[in-house]
C-alpha cells in the first residue's frame, strides 16, 4: 500500500513537470495560435541554466554557484525567456508551419550546443550531483518526494493562476484576436508581431521552468533529457487535454503521462514472461490507439476552449 | 495469467519434488523479483531486444538449476524507451509497486544515471547496467553519491591512459610529448595519461589537441616537438593518426611511438610505411582467455541459434548471473545485502565457478557450506572496484613488416592491479 502511494507521488511529480510545459504550450499555440515544436529546446535552455545556478563546482565545468532552488528556477526561466526573444525576433515572422520546422530545427541546436559546448554543459557527462531542494528538510524517499511534490504543485499552481489571470486580461483577448484573424487586429490598433512575441518569450519561460523542475527533481542533467519524443509527448498533452484551456493541459499532462507509463505496467501483466522483449513495439501501439481513440471522440480535447475570455461578457 | 503460472509453478514443483524425492528445496512456489529496465523500442530497441533475451536466458538458466534459495526467479522487464522520464517512472514501478531490491539496467547512460540518482539510491535499491559507459558514474561515486549501489559489467576506458603510461615507462622513455584528439575520448584519455606517467616516472613535455580532418597539422606538431621529447604518446585514429605521423617523423621527431588501440590497423600501417614504424608499441583491448567465456559462447549459440556477436550480450548475462548469485549468497533479499553479496561473491580468493546449470550448482554447493565463491563469467573474472567499475584485459602489439603482432596479454587482474596502483 505504501509502495503505491509512494509511486503515485514520484507519478505525480513527473506528471505535473510535464503539466507546466503544457501550460507554457498552451499560452503560444492555445491562445496565441503559434506553432512551437522546440518545447524540448527551451525546456533543455531552463533545465541547464537551473542546474548550473544550483549545482556544486566543478573543474573544467562553469557555475557551481550553490543558489537557492528557487533562484535556480528564476534563472532557468530568465534564460529559456532570453533564448525564446532571440528566436522570436528571427522567426516570428514565419507563421504556421513554417515556425514549426524553424522551431524544430531549433530545438535540435539546442541539444546540438548542449552535446558540445562541454564547459557550460558538461558535454554529454552532463551535469551530476545536483542538490535536491526537498533533502534538506525531509529524511528518506517517500517524504522527500512528497516534499518535492509540493514544490511542484505550487509551481504549477501559480503557473495556472497566473496564465489563467493573464488571458483573461485585456492582452490576453487580444492573444486570441490575433490567434483567429491577424489582420483585424492589427487594424483595431494592436501590434501583432510585439504581442506574439510576448506571448512566444512568456511561454517558453514556463518551459524553463518545467525543465529546471525536472533537473532539480532527478538531480542530474543531460543533452538525453530534452529529445524530441518530449515536444511529441508535450503536444500530445496538449491536444488531448483540450487547447486554449489551461484546466484541460494540466488534465491532459496527467492523462497521457498514465497512459504512457500504465501501457508499460499492463503489458509487464498481461505478455508472457519470455515474449517480454518483443513486447516494446506492443506498448508503442496501445499508446497510439488510446491517443487516436480519444482524438477520434473528443477531437476539442477532454476540455476544450470557454466562449468567453471576459467575465464581464459572461452570460 | 497470473494464476496460470502460478498454478504451473507449483505443479512443476510438485512434479520436481516427486521426482528428486529428496533432492535440495528447489523450484518451491515462491518467486522473487528481478526488476529490469532496458529500452526494447525506439532508436536503441533492436540492440535493447537481444540484450533483454540474453538477460531472460541467464534467468532461465539459473532457474533451471534450481532458482535462487530455492524460489523461482521472475524476470521483471520494463521498456524505457530510451527516454529517461519513462525509464525513470519504470524503474520506480518496479521498486514501489513490484517490490524488488535490485535493478538491471539501463543501456544509455542518460537513463541509467537519473535511475540511479532518483530511484536506485534514495530507495536503497542496487542498481547493475550491462552497458553504460560514461564516466560520470565513476565521478558520482567517488564523491559518495551512489553509496555503493551502482555497478557494471561494462569495462570502462580508465585501462587504455594506464596502458599507454605503461608502455612508456616499461620502454624506458623519459621525456614524452602527447599529441590527441580534441574529443570526449581523446580529451579525457589524454587527460588522465597526463596524471598517470608521472607515477611511473616518465615526464610529459608538451599537450597537444589536434581537430580532426584537416589538411596538415604541421602547427600541431612543431608545437609538441618543443622540449625535444625522446617520445611521442599519440591518441588518434587512421586517417589523421597517418597525417600527424608523416609531419612528426618529417620535422625530425622521434620515432618511438607509443598509440592508442584505434591505429592498431592496416590503413595507418599502409598510409606511413612500416619501415617508419619499426619502434611503435601500442595497447588494445584483448577477448578474456578463460574457459568461462568459451562455455558462455556454446550455450548461448545452442539457445539462440547463433554466436553471441552483439554489443552488451556477454555483460548482459554476466550483470544478471552475479545478482542472482549475490541473492543466492545474501541472508536476506534487500537493496543493501545484495549491494554488499555483489562484491562477496566476485571477490578474488574464492572458489572460481563458471556460467551454466554446474557452475550454479556448484556454487550453490559451495555457498551453503560457508566457502567464498568467485564468479568468472561471460566477460571473464568481475573484479569491481570501490566505484563499482570493472575492467577488462588488454594485450600490447608493434607492427612486424606488414602486420602486427601481440607482444603481451595482460588479464583483467592484471590491468586492474595497474590501475590500483595508479589511482593511490
Amino acid at each position: 500500500m505504501i509502495g503505491i502511494v509512494s509511486y503515485l507521488v514520484f507519478f505525480f511529480v513527473i506528471a505535473l513537470i510535464l503539466g507546466v510545459a503544457v501550460l507554457g504550450l498552451n499560452l503560444q499555440w492555445g491562445f496565441t495560435g503559434l506553432f512551437n515544436a522546440g518545447v524540448a529546446g527551451f525546456m533543455a535552455v531552463g533545465g541547464y541554466a537551473t542546474a548550473i545556478l544550483i549545482g556544486p563546482s566543478r573543474e573544467a565545468v562553469a557555475g557551481g554557484f550553490e543558489l537557492p532552488f528557487v533562484v535556480g528556477l528564476a534563472g532557468g526561466m530568465v534564460a529559456a525567456g532570453a533564448a525564446a526573444a532571440v528566436v522570436g525576433v528571427a522567426t516570428l515572422r514565419l507563421r504556421e508551419e513554417y515556425l514549426a520546422v524553424a522551431t524544430f530545427g531549433i530545438a535540435i541546436s539546442i541539444q546540438l550546443v548542449a552535446l558540445n559546448w562541454e564547459y557550460l554543459t558538461g558535454g554529454t557527462l552532463g551535469l551530476i550531483g545536483l542538490p535536491n531542494p526537498a533533502a534538506r528538510f525531509a529524511e528518506g524517499p517517500l517524504a522527500r518526494n512528497v516534499l518535492y511534490l509540493g514544490i511542484v504543485v505550487a509551481a504549477a499552481g501559480l503557473a495556472y493562476a497566473g496564465l489563467g489571470r493573464i488571458v483573461q486580461s485585456p492582452w490576453g483577448r487580444t492573444l486570441k484576436a490575433i490567434r483567429e484573424d491577424e489582420t483585424v487586429a492589427a487594424s483595431l490598433g494592436k501590434n501583432p508581431v510585439r504581442i506574439r512575441l510576448e506571448a512566444f518569450i512568456l511561454g517558453s519561460a514556463i518551459m524553463g521552468l518545467a525543465g529546471g523542475l525536472y533537473v532539480g527533481f532527478i538531480g542530474y542533467v543531460s543533452p538525453f533529457d530534452f529529445k524530441p519524443i518530449l515536444t511529441f509527448q508535450i503536444w500530445t498533452m496538449l491536444i488531448v487535454g483540450g487547447s486554449a484551456n489551461n484546466r484541460g493541459a494540466l488534465l491532459g499532462a496527467v492523462l497521457v503521462w498514465a497512459i504512457w507509463t500504465t501501457s508499460g505496467f499492463i503489458i509487464s501483466k498481461v505478455v508472457p514472461p519470455d515474449m517480454m522483449a518483443q513486447s516494446g513495439a506492443l506498448q508503442a501501439v496501445l499508446i497510439g490507439l488510446v491517443l487516436v481513440a480519444m482524438l477520434l471522440f473528443r477531437p476539442r480535447g477532454l476540455i476544450g476552449e470557454e466562449e468567453h475570455v471576459s467575465r464581464h461578457v459572461r452570460p | 495469467m497470473n494464476i496460470l503460472r502460478d498454478g504451473l509453478a507449483v505443479a512443476a514443483a510438485t512434479a520436481f519434488l516427486a521426482v528428486a524425492g529428496s533432492g535440495p528445496a528447489a523450484a518451491a512456489d515462491c518467486t522473487i523479483k528481478l526488476g529490469v529496465v532496458l529500452p526494447v523500442s525506439g532508436p536503441m530497441g533492436l540492440v535493447g531486444e537481444r540484450i533483454a533475451d540474453t538477460g531472460q536466458f541467464a534467468v532461465d538458466v539459473f532457474n533451471d538449476a534450481g532458482g535462487v534459495k530455492g524460489c523461482k526467479v521472475e524476470y521483471m522487464l520494463r521498456d524505457t524507451q530510451g527516454q529517461s522520464t519513462v525509464g525513470v517512472d519504470a524503474a520506480k514501478s518496479l521498486v514501489d509497486i513490484e517490490g524488488v531490491s535490485v535493478l538491471v539496467g539501463a543501456i544509455s547512460s542518460g537513463v541509467s544515471l537519473p535511475i540511479l540518482t532518483s530511484v536506485a539510491v534514495p530507495s536503497k535499491v542496487t542498481q547493475i547496467s550491462c552497458c553504460s559507459s560514461s564516466t560520470s558514474f565513476t565521478a558520482l561515486a567517488e564523491e559518495g553519491k551512489t553509496e555503493g549501489y551502482w555497478f557494471r559489467t561494462y569495462a570502462t576506458n580508465r585501462s587504455q591512459s594506464a596502458m599507454g603510461a605503461l608502455l612508456t615507462a616499461d620502454k624506458g622513455y623519459q621525456k614524452t610529448a602527447v599529441i590527441y584528439v580534441n574529443t570526449d575520448f581523446g580529451v579525457g584519455l589524454a587527460k588522465q595519461f597526463e596524471q598517470d606517467l608521472p607515477k611511473l616516472g616518465g615526464t610529459i613535455t608538451k599537450m597537444v589537441a589536434y581537430n580532426e580532418e584537416q589538411q596538415s597539422y604541421r602547427a600541431e606538431v612543431t608545437s609538441a616537438l618543443e622540449g625535444d621529447p625522446d617520445s611521442l604518446f599519440l591518441v588518434a585514429f587512421p586517417v589523421d593518426g597517418a597525417t600527424i605521423t608523416r609531419e612528426w617523423l618529417s620535422l625530425g621527431g622521434t620515432p618511438n611511438l607509443v598509440v592508442n588501440n584505434s591505429l592498431r590497423s592496416a590503413d595507418y600501417l599502409e598510409a606511413v610505411g612500416s619501415k617508419h614504424l619499426a619502434d611503435l608499441v601500442g595497447y588494445d583491448s584483448a577477448q578474456p582467455r578463460t574457459d568461462s567465456v568459451a562455455t558462455f559462447n556454446t550455450m548461448f549459440e545452442a539457445r539462440f541459434n547463433g554466436p553471441p556477436d552483439g554489443p552488451g550480450l556477454h555483460s548482459m548475462f554476466d550483470a544478471v548471473t552475479v545478482t542472482l548469485l549475490a541473492m543466492e549468497s545474501a541472508e536476506e533479499i534487500s537493496g543493501t545485502s545484495i549491494r554488499d553479496n555483489i562484491r562477496k561473491v566476485t571477490a578474488s580468493g574464492g572458489e572460481p565457478v563458471h556460467p551454466g546449470p554446474e557452475g550454479i550448482a556448484k556454487a550453490r554447493e559451495l555457498l551453503a557450506a560457508g566457502k567464498a565463491i568467485r564468479y568468472v563469467g561471460a566477460t571473464g573474472p568481475l573484479q569491481f572496484d570501490e566505484n563499482g567499475d570493472v575492467q577488462a584485459p588488454k594485450l600490447t602489439w608493434r607492427f612486424e613488416g606488414d602486420r602486427n603482432v601481440e607482444m603481451d596479454y595482460y588479464s583483467t587482474e592484471d590491468v586492474a592491479d595497474l590501475i590500483m596502483k595508479l589511482d593511490n
